[in-house]
Parts: structure tokens; sequence; C-alpha cells
């Protein structure tokens, strides 16, 4: 057997968005790198709604759409649902800038999304290396990282920067004390999501699509996730629908709840079971989501090391956005790992440029912007239970005539809200939503 | 040099496997490829081999291109050369006309390196068929031990080798002259996680494609659906027996429900057998 | 005319015969009578023929007569006296080129197996494995019915059915309990034949050195007539000794689904399905076992069954002849005791 120390310009620790990005941004300038996956393919296990934003890709690949994405459907109707105990009330838009060619987000699914974005890598010159896990950092005595030590026999890979892309757990980083503990249970959100097959014509029907170039992406909020904080989301694929929720990681354990049944109880919601009716469940899954937003954010970079994508909690909750995220920030991290071959330089000084680069760009600013939703939904379960069951008493007496003069009408409106909540308190709330969606 | 040849096939992992309620056809997309288990196991019993007697292996499979990855597998578990033989028309074959291709594969192999173990799984386990292994054996008239779950010794200067095979009833320790076939049960080896270097050296590694240009000269006869006396005549799903009666103890009591099952039983005449089988 | 030979192997080892031996002589004559009008017909001979290997095992042969060969190809010799591959597969295809069968079947016994892709390929013939159906049925083309052989194909989840339509013989392998065994007559008469096995003790080539008998249970629950069977179910280790305790109050073996021995909680000999046992016991209880095909492969042929499974959706019902919607832990202890409380009652 040779011994030869197997060596690389650069490491990827992940071939999901954030990584992939990484080592296309970096092989495309030449650099020789290895992209470190432990799963048997990219995307493999790999879980989210949903819809990737097609800004990001175009940034990273300029080209894409001729590279044949596997896209299912654009976004061209997205919103909110709001559900009661047993009724809906939907907000969507459709047309205007989600016209747009190509569309501003796409809904795809990770095992295949996963697979194209890491053949792009690829065919830039990334070498990918998958089925072995990164456990630790080979380091210098003063702490700069030059490799990776993996879970095989003889595991040891060589480079002078690494870029941990390891999505939301955040092991790594640990074992380079960017940050010091696991995500608190309260920042994250475990979120549960069900394929379910049903053919074209039928999903275009019953969600209203003209054809399979018309996509839905909507957040669904209310009597999913049992008045706890949380949300819930479905999206139209190709010939399946994803259909799961969020929600945050220490109210499931302080109430012994198990996803499975309360992803269960949602779809079996008078106003979601018809969607889905009749339909193959191909998987079932669940991931866990960063959603600490900007105050949980651990270092991002050491001498020879930096941090992107979930592994770094750049998820924008509210927006279900983290995909965009975590291709730019490995692009960015990637920009600065050229920088530093360019120099020849690869300490902390150099690596600190990225954080830099991050500022100026949408990332650190929206998190920031961000950074009170978190606690948000949490202290404001009102808008998991009093408005949607509020929206869809009030919009029942409005579309039912009942023969009453309309002052009544909307006196017995108002009623169904302050029945359940003082017109001041909800003032009070419409304010402060908006005050952590602007981030004042 | 000791010089070990392992047939491998790759295989839809039909733990995975699902059917289309509508069509009743297997759905082949989204399920994963894998190596057959069985000749994984009998792959890592060559490299253990290999390892031990300072030796070569060569795999080799016969299917379609995307049975590389199945090769470059190989490669990652330790061997050392991998030949692929592909083409379309030793497509559609049957069990018969893989064996004269494999045995012909074989041949030359052996003519250029000689071989003095050939190792095949047990079975396939898409078809279960068990008869590759044998029938190469009968083809290369080489002295086949079927089943085999250890190897207890390879001794090159007398070219023999000590195989264990276990049978339903008892366990053969077996002697056979080299060159020998074996077909292998999982205990003939544990598949090991492969090291970094070796598994880089299958990313990297080009399997050689052979294809009935050559080098094997062929008889068209012999290959693909001319080759294969067999034919699937037809394809359905199993055919669902009729239900008997349910009763639920969640309606009725325990007590009620197990005398329910005895008087049915009594009915079909079976309950003497349920009261320990007095006639 | 032409001799029409339904061939069986006759698969003995150390003087016993493999009883799927006489299920596959029933199965043969079924096949005979479908191709007798057509025989008449043409003026053809119809016969089902045993292949006997082994070294004095003559007694085999009659008993084969017994349960309905018509004749006995029986090769005794030294060389015989245990199996091993090369000695058998080049002495039945040097018999069968003599007698041209029409249709070989072999048992897919651990032995049977070993042999048949060895035979056939010694023959250059089709060998379809592991048949659950064999029919001698019309195919368009041909001039003559061919063997039609249905067999599961991925998993279980679909059924092929084979021909072979010019190489003979038409060969396929049974497992053991796919069909029942055929009746015995203790009256019957055939002719026994002997022949050479031109095999010698060189040519044999593989010696088996020694044979080591397994201590661990090797039960034998393909020929047990009171199957119990738990699943995953059980729960654990632990479950089984309440499946036992019901086998053994009904005087049967312990059965267990796949996932129970891949997790260690029972050994492989006690499994039923597509890759354990096919079984056909009077009895069989399966007790929670949702009901899988591969499972279900292995014991729809049992007389009667009866499944306990809390879910009143497992598939299992479908396959029962009686079905209890319980918790087994509470169903079995009141079998038990029901089972004492009669067997008391008749003493
Ligand atoms: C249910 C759900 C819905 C979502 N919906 C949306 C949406 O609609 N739009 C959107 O933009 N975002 C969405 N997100 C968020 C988005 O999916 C993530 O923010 C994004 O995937 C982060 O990408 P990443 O590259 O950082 O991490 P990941 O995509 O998680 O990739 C990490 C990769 O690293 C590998 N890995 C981990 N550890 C190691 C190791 N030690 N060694 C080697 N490899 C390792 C993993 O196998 C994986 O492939 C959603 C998330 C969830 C869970
Ligand atoms: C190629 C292939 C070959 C296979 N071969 C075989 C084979 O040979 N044999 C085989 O068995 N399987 C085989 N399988 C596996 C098969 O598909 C199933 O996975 C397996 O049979 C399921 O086993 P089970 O019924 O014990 O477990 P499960 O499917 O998990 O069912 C357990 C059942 O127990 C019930 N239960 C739970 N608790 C209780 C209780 N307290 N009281 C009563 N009921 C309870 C549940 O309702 C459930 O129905 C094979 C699969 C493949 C793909
Ligand atoms: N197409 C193939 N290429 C290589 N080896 C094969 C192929 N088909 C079968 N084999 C080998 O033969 C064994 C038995 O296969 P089967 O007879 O199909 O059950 C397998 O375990 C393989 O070792």
């Amino acid at each position: 057997m040779n011994n030869e120390r197997i060596e690389f310009d650069a490491i990827v620790v992940g071939a999901g968005l954030a990584g992939s990005a990484a080592a296309m941004v970096m092989a495309r300038k030449g650099l020789n790198v290895a992209l470190i996956e432990r799963g048997q393919k990219p995307g493999g296990k790999n879980y989210f709604g949903g819809a990737i934003y097609t800004h990001a890709i175009a940034e990273v690949l300029p080209d894409y759409m001729d590279r044949r994405p596997p896209f299912e459907r654009p976004v061209t109707e997205a919103g909110f649902w709001f559900l009661s105990r047993d009724g809906i009330t939907r907000m969507t838009v459709q047309g205007g800038k989600l016209n747009a060619e190509p569309a501003d987000a796409y809904i795809t699914l990770r095992a295949n999304f996963d697979m194209w974005w890491a053949e792009q890598a690829q065919a830039a010159g990334a070498f990918l290396i998958p089925k072995t896990a990164v456990v630790d950092f080979i380091r210098e005595e003063n702490g700069q990282v030059i490799g990776v030590l993996t879970d095989r026999p003889q595991g040891e890979v060589y480079a002078p920067v690494v870029i941990i892309c390891e999505g939301v757990n955040n092991l790594l980083a640990q074992k380079l004390d960017l940050i010091s503990h696991d995500l608190e249970p309260a920042h994250i959100a475990l979120a549960f999501k069900k394929v379910i097959s049903l053919p074209m014509e039928t999903i275009n029907a019953r969600f209203g699509l003209s054809d399979d170039e018309h996509g839905l992406a909507v957040s669904v909020l209310g009597d999913v996730s049992l008045g706890l904080p949380g949300m819930g989301f479905v999206y139209t694929n190709k010939t399946s629908v994803s259909v799961g929720l969020g929600m945050m990681l220490d109210k499931l354990a302080e109430y012994r709840l198990r996803p499975y049944d309360i992803l269960d109880r949602y779809l079996d919601h008078p106003a979601i079971a018809p969607l889905v009716k009749g339909g193959q469940l191909l998987e079932y899954g669940a991931h866990l989501i960063p959603e600490g937003g900007y105050r949980a954010m651990p270092r991002l970079y050491t001498g020879g090391a930096m941090v992107a994508g979930d592994a770094a909690a750049m998820v924008n909750a509210l927006h279900w956005e983290g995909t965009n995220m975590a291709i730019i920030a490995g692009q960015q991290a990637a920009e600065t790992a050229l920088e530093a071959h360019s120099r020849g330089d690869f300490s902390e000084k150099v690596m600190a440029r990225y954080e830099d680069r991050l500022k100026d760009g949408f990332i650190l600013q929206d998190l920031k912007q961000y950074r009170g939703f978190a606690n948000f939904l949490e202290t404001h379960p009102q808008f998991m239970d009093v408005y949607p069951n509020f929206l869809n008493d009030a919009l029942g007496q409005f579309f039912s005539a009942y023969g009453k003069p309309k002052k009544e009408l909307f006196r017995g409106m108002l009623g169904a809200l302050t029945d359940r909540r003082t017109l001041f308190k909800a003032a009070g709330d419409i304010v402060s939503m908006a005050r952590s969606v602007m981030g004042w | 040099m000791f010089h070990a040849v392992v047939a491998v096939k790759q295989v839809p992992d039909t733990t995975n496997i699902r059917i289309d309620p509508d069509t009743g056809n297997l759905v082949r997309e989204g399920v994963p490829a894998i190596m057959n288990p069985y000749d994984a196991h009998a792959l890592a019993a060559a490299v253990e081999w290999k390892r031990r007697l300072n030796g070569r292996v060569t795999v080799i499979s016969m299917g379609p291109p995307s049975f590389t990855t199945t090769i470059r597998e190989a490669i990652e578990m330790g061997a050392d050369r991998g030949i692929l033989i592909s083409d379309r028309k030793l497509a559609g074959a049957d069990t018969l006309a893989t064996s004269y291709v494999l045995a012909e594969v074989i041949r030359a192999i052996h003519n250029e390196d000689p071989i003095d173990l050939l190792l095949f799984g047990k079975q396939a386990i898409d078809g279960d068929t068990a008869q590759v292994g044998p029938g190469v054996g009968v083809r290369l008239d080489m002295p086949v031990v079927t089943y085999a779950v250890g190897i207890r010794a390879i001794d090159l200067d007398d070219d023999t080798v000590v195989v264990e095979r276990r049978t339903e009833r008892w366990t053969e320790i077996i002697e056979t002259p080299l060159p020998a076939l074996l077909t292998c049960e999982k205990d003939i080896a544990e598949i090991p996680f492969a090291p970094l270097p070796d598994l880089i050296k299958s990313l990297r590694y080009e399997p050689e494609i052979w294809t009935i240009e050559g080098p094997v000269a062929f008889e068209q006869d012999m290959i693909g659906v001319r080759g294969s006396p067999t034919i699937v005549y037809q394809m359905g799903t199993p055919p669902l027996p009729e239900a008997g009666e349910v009763i639920n103890t969640r309606e009725t009591s325990i007590d009620a429900a197990v005398t329910f099952v005895f008087q049915k039983a009594e009915a079909a005449g079976v309950l003497g057998t349920i009261l320990g089988g007095e006639k | 005319m032409t001799a029409r030979r339904f061939w069986v192997f006759i698969e003995q080892e150390q003087g016993k015969v493999h009883p799927v031996a006489w299920e596959l002589l029933g199965v043969a004559r079924r096949l005979a009578s479908q191709v007798a009008e057509e025989a008449q017909a043409s003026g053809d001979e119809v016969s089902v023929e045993g292949v006997l290997l082994g070294h004095q095992v003559r007694d085999i042969a009659a008993e084969a007569i017994k349960y309905g060969a018509d004749r006995v190809y029986l090769i005794d010799d030294p060389v015989l006296a245990q199996y091993r591959n090369c000695p058998y597969y080049m002495s039945i295809a040097a018999v069968a080129e003599k007698h041209q069968p029409e249709v070989f079947l072999i048992g897919a016994t651990t032995l049977g197996r070993d042999l048949a892709g060895a035979v056939a390929t010694a023959l250059r013939t089709g060998l379809t494995a592991d048949c659950t159906k064999l029919e001698m049925g019309e195919v368009k083309g041909a001039k003559q019915r061919l063997l039609q052989a249905t067999r599961p194909a991925f998993g279980g989840n679909i059924m092929a059915t084979i021909v072979c339509r010019k190489h003979r013989p038409q060969m396929s392998s049974v497992r053991p309990r796919v069909f029942p065994a055929a009746p015995y007559n203790p009256d019957a008469v055939g002719e026994i034949i002997a022949e050479e096995t031109g095999v010698t003790e060189e040519g044999a080539r593989s010696c088996i050195l020694e044979f080591v008998h397994a201590q661990e249970d090797t039960v034998d629950i393909e020929y047990s007539d009171v199957i119990v069977a738990g699943g995953r179910g059980v729960g654990g280790p632990e479950g089984f000794a309440v499946i036992k305790a019901l086998a053994d109050a009904m005087g049967g073996v312990v059965g267990a689904s796949r996932p129970c021995v891949d997790a260690g909680w029972i050994k492989y000999p006690h499994q039923v399905g597509q890759t354990g046992k096919t079984v056909r016991p009077k009895v069989y209880v399966a007790a929670g076992i949702s009901g899988a095909l591969q499972h279900k492969v292995g014991m729809q042929n049992s007389d009667f069954i009866i499944a306990i499974n809390s879910d009143p959706n497992a598939p299992i019902f479908e396959v029962a002849d009686v079905g209890i919607v319980g918790d087994l832990f509470e169903v079995i202890p009141a079998m038990i005791k029901e089972i004492e409380a009669r067997k008391e009652a008749r003493v």
C-alpha cells in the first residue's frame, strides 16, 4: 500500500448547497479541491421543503439553465395559508414578479438537486470523495488548520484551507472552538415532511395550477402546530406534493410531542387531506433547521478554516431561506480561499476577509435584520392560534350573507377577534411582527 | 503469485423495491443499485487472501455501462483490476448465456495471468437462481464448491484449497485442487471499511470495458437473447388468497376471540392438531 | 412413437431421502397427465421417472416407485456415496443424454441447487429456479405443450412465467413444501434400471475431509405439523418465550419472520419466507407478523393459518383462515390456557 500523503489545495466538508458551491468556485479557478461528503451520494439524506432561489445559483453558475437543473416546478404562486380548526384562509400571490423567466425560485427535491449541484462542481474539476465523514482536523501547534481527519483507515487529507459546510450539526465548528456547544434546542426547529406521490393532472387540478410549469409554495400557519411556535409548508413537485412543518425542538421536548403524530394530524386537516387524498407515501423524513439566526451564529473562521451555510446558522426562518445563503456563503468562503492562495497566506488574518465579504452582502445584513424573528413566534403564540381562527371566522361571516345589516356583520367580525384578543393587543402584535421582520 | 477472480453483479437493492400499484411493474427509478451482497463478501474473502499470500484480485462483471460503479466499488474494497463486459448484444442473457460469457472471459484472463481461485456469490438477490457459479465451473471443467462459508487454507505449492461448506444438515470440510470455483455465503468474510487511499484510487479508476468486438471472441449463438434457452413468457402480480374471518378483541373479549378460533379450527378439522397433535 | 419422460431427481443423503423427491413425483405425475391426451393422439408414451444416485440405495428406488415413478434409473457406486458436485452432475448428464427426458425436476435444497445449475449447463439447457407453479400448457408457436414454470422475481413482488422452447430437458427446481407429497401406493409396480456412473474417484476431484454437525438448534421447521411463528411484534428475544410456550402447548416448533432473525432474536433455521424456509404445516400461527409478501410466500400453503396482530389492517389477515386483532401477549396466554383446559377435559 502506498503511504503517500493525500494532499489538495483546498478541502470542502459536505457536498450540500454551500459545499458544492464553494468547491465549484475554487475548482474553476484551478485549485485542486477535495469535496468530502459522508453520504453515499450528495444529497441522499438531505432534506428541505422546498424551493431554491435562482439569484444565488446564478451568482455561482450563470449558465445554470443550460445545464438542465433538476427543478420540479417554478414557484408561480406563493404566500400563506391560515388554518383554523376546520377551515382555511388563503393569502397568496400570483403573477407579477412570479412570472419571471427563469423564475425567482424553483421547487425541487434535494436528492436530485444536490446530486446535480455536486456534478457541476465535479465538472469544474473538484474531486468528490463520497461515503467518507470528516471527524476532526489536523492542526499545527499554533492551531492553524492544515487538513482533516476522516472516519476511514489512513484517513488524513491535507490542504492549507478547509471550508466547513457540514450543515446543521455543527460538530466540526465545535471541534475548532468556533462555537462552544451544540445549537440550543430553543434555536433549532425540527422540520419533518412527507412526500406524497400523485399524478401530475391531479396535482394541477387540486392546486389550481394550469400545468407543470406552474407551482405553489406556501407557508401554513395556525392549526398546524398545536398552537406552539411553528410553521407548516406545502410545495407542489411535478408528480408529488411535499407537506411538512417545522417546530422548535425545545417545545417538542417540553410537550413530549411526536413529530409523526403532529404531521399526521396536519395531513388529516379537512383543508389539507383532500389535497393529498389517494396519494402514495414516497418518503418521510426529518431534518433540523438552525433558526437561532444572527444571535446563534458561530465565529465564522479561524486560521486555515471557514464555516458556511447551516453550519453557521445562516437561515432566515420566516422566508424558509437557507439555500441561497448557503450558496452565497460558500462562494464567499471560496473567494477568500482563492485570495489566500494567491497571497500564500492562510492565517486567521486573511480568513477574516470572509466575514467582511459577507457583511457587504445580503446574508449578514438580512440575518441581522431578522434577528428578532426567532423569538417572535415564541413570544407571540397568538399567530399560531388566535389570528388564523379569527381570519376564518371573520371571513366566514363576511361571505355568508346572513341577511343582517352590514354594520352588524362587521361588529360580529370584530367580535370574532376581540373575543380572542383585545384590539389594542392585536395592533401591538402587528407592530411587533413588522419590527421583527424589518429588524427594528 | 496468487491470483483470484471474483464475479460481481450489480443488483437493485430489493429491500427498497417498490411496485407501481397501477401497472404492477417494478419501479426501478430511485431504487438504489448495489453490489450483490454475496459477491461483496466473496470479494472481501479474495482480498483477505490476496493480502495474506501477496497476490492480486481481478473482478469481472457482465452488464450495462452503469455497472462501472460496482466495479469501482470493488476496487475500493481492494481489487486490483476490474473488467466490465458490456455490449448491447449481450443483453437479455439468462443464466446459461451468462455463464458462457463469464467462462470465456475467465479463460482469456487465465491464459494471460493464471487463476488460482474463482469466487462467485451464492446467488444474486435479484433472481435468486444460484446457477451461474456452478454453470461457469462446468464450462471451465473446474471443481465447484457451493455454499462456502470459510476458506481454511490455500496451498499454492500443492495447488489445493480447503473450504468449509454449509449445507442444511452439516458443515463439510472439503479439499479441492486448484484452480477451483467457490460460490460464497456471507460468512466467508467480513466486509471491511476501506482505507481512504483505496477509495481515492477507486474514484480515479477506469474499468476496462470488453465488448463483443474483443478481446474475447464470443459465438453469436451463445450470447444474449439468442443464447438463452429460457424466455419470460408472462409477468404478473401474485394472486391474492381468500381472506378468512377476523375477530377483534376490542369488540369482544379475549376469551371470546380464543373460543371463536377454536370453533373455526374444529370446523376445519385441525382442532386435534392444535391440542398437541393427537389424532 | 417417442417417449415423453418426466424426470425427478430423487435426492438422498446417507440413505435418507429428502421428502421433496416425493413431492416432485406428485408434480411430475400431474404434468404427465396434462400431456396424456396429446400424447395419445400422436401415439407417444408418457412416463414419470426417477433418477437416483448413491451407494447401496436400491431400497430407495423401490420406494420411489411406490410414490408414483414408472421407472427409476439407479446409479449405485461408491464414488457417489457422498454427494459431491462433479461426480453427481457428470453421471446425471450422461444418463440424461442417453434417455433424453422432456422435463427434469430437482428439489431446490442446498444439494439440489448445487446440482441443478451444473446439470443444466452440462446439458446446455434452460433451468428455472424456485418455481411455485408448474403446468404443461399450450404456448403459441409450439407443437407440443411446454412446461410453464412460474416463479417469484424481484423479492417476490412479481411472478414470472418462464418457458424453454427449444432446449431439452426443460429443467426446474422447486423448493420443498411448495407442493404436497405424492400419494403412497404400496402395491405400485415399476422397473429399476441400473446405470453406470463413468466417474472415477480421481475424476471426482474434491474430497470431503470431514463432516461437522452443528450443535446449535437445527430445527426442522419445514416438516413440522404445527408452527408458531413470531414477528417483530414480539418486541425482542424475550418475546419468543411466549411463542415457544404456545408451540410447546401445541406440540409444534417456533418460526420467525426475517427481521427477528436479522436482529439476532432467533436463529436463521427458524426463518420462514422467501429467503428462509417454505412451510406447509397443518396449523400455522403468525403472531406479531405483518404479513409482508416475502413472508407470505413461505407459509401461505399451510392448511390452517391463525393470525394474531394488533393492527386490524395487517396484510397477514388476508391469508389467515382466522384472525384475532389483539395484543399477542394477551391472546397467546389465553390460547395456552384454553388448550390446557381442553386437554385436561379429554383425559
Ligand atoms: C424542511 C426544511 C425546509 C426548508 N425549506 C427551504 C426552502 O424552501 N428554501 C430554502 O432556501 N431553504 C430551505 N431550508 C433550509 C435549507 O435547506 C438549508 O439552509 C440548506 O440546505 C443549507 O445548506 P448547507 O450546504 O449549509 O447544508 P446541507 O445542505 O445540510 O449540507 C451539508 C452536507 O454536509 C454533509 N456532511 C455533514 N457532516 C459531514 C462530515 N462530518 N463529513 C462529511 N460530510 C458531512 C451532509 O451529508 C450534507 O450533504 C429548509 C430546511 C428544511 C429542513
Ligand atoms: C428480498 C427480500 C427477501 C425477504 N425475505 C423474507 C423472508 O424470508 N421472511 C420474512 O419474514 N421476511 C422477509 N423479508 C422481509 C419482509 O419484507 C418484511 O420486512 C418482514 O417479513 C416483516 O417482518 P414482521 O412482520 O415481523 O415485522 P413488521 O412488518 O414490523 O410487523 C410487525 C407486526 O407486529 C404487529 N404487532 C406489534 N406489536 C404487537 C403485539 N403486541 N401484538 C400483536 N401484534 C403486534 C404489528 O401490528 C405489525 O403488523 C424479505 C424482504 C426482501 C426485500
Ligand atoms: N452478470 C453477471 N456478471 C458477473 N457475475 C455474475 C453475473 N450474474 C451472476 N453473476 C455471479 O453469479 C452468482 C450467482 O448468480 P445467479 O445465478 O444469478 O444467482 C452471483 O453471485 C455472481 O457472483
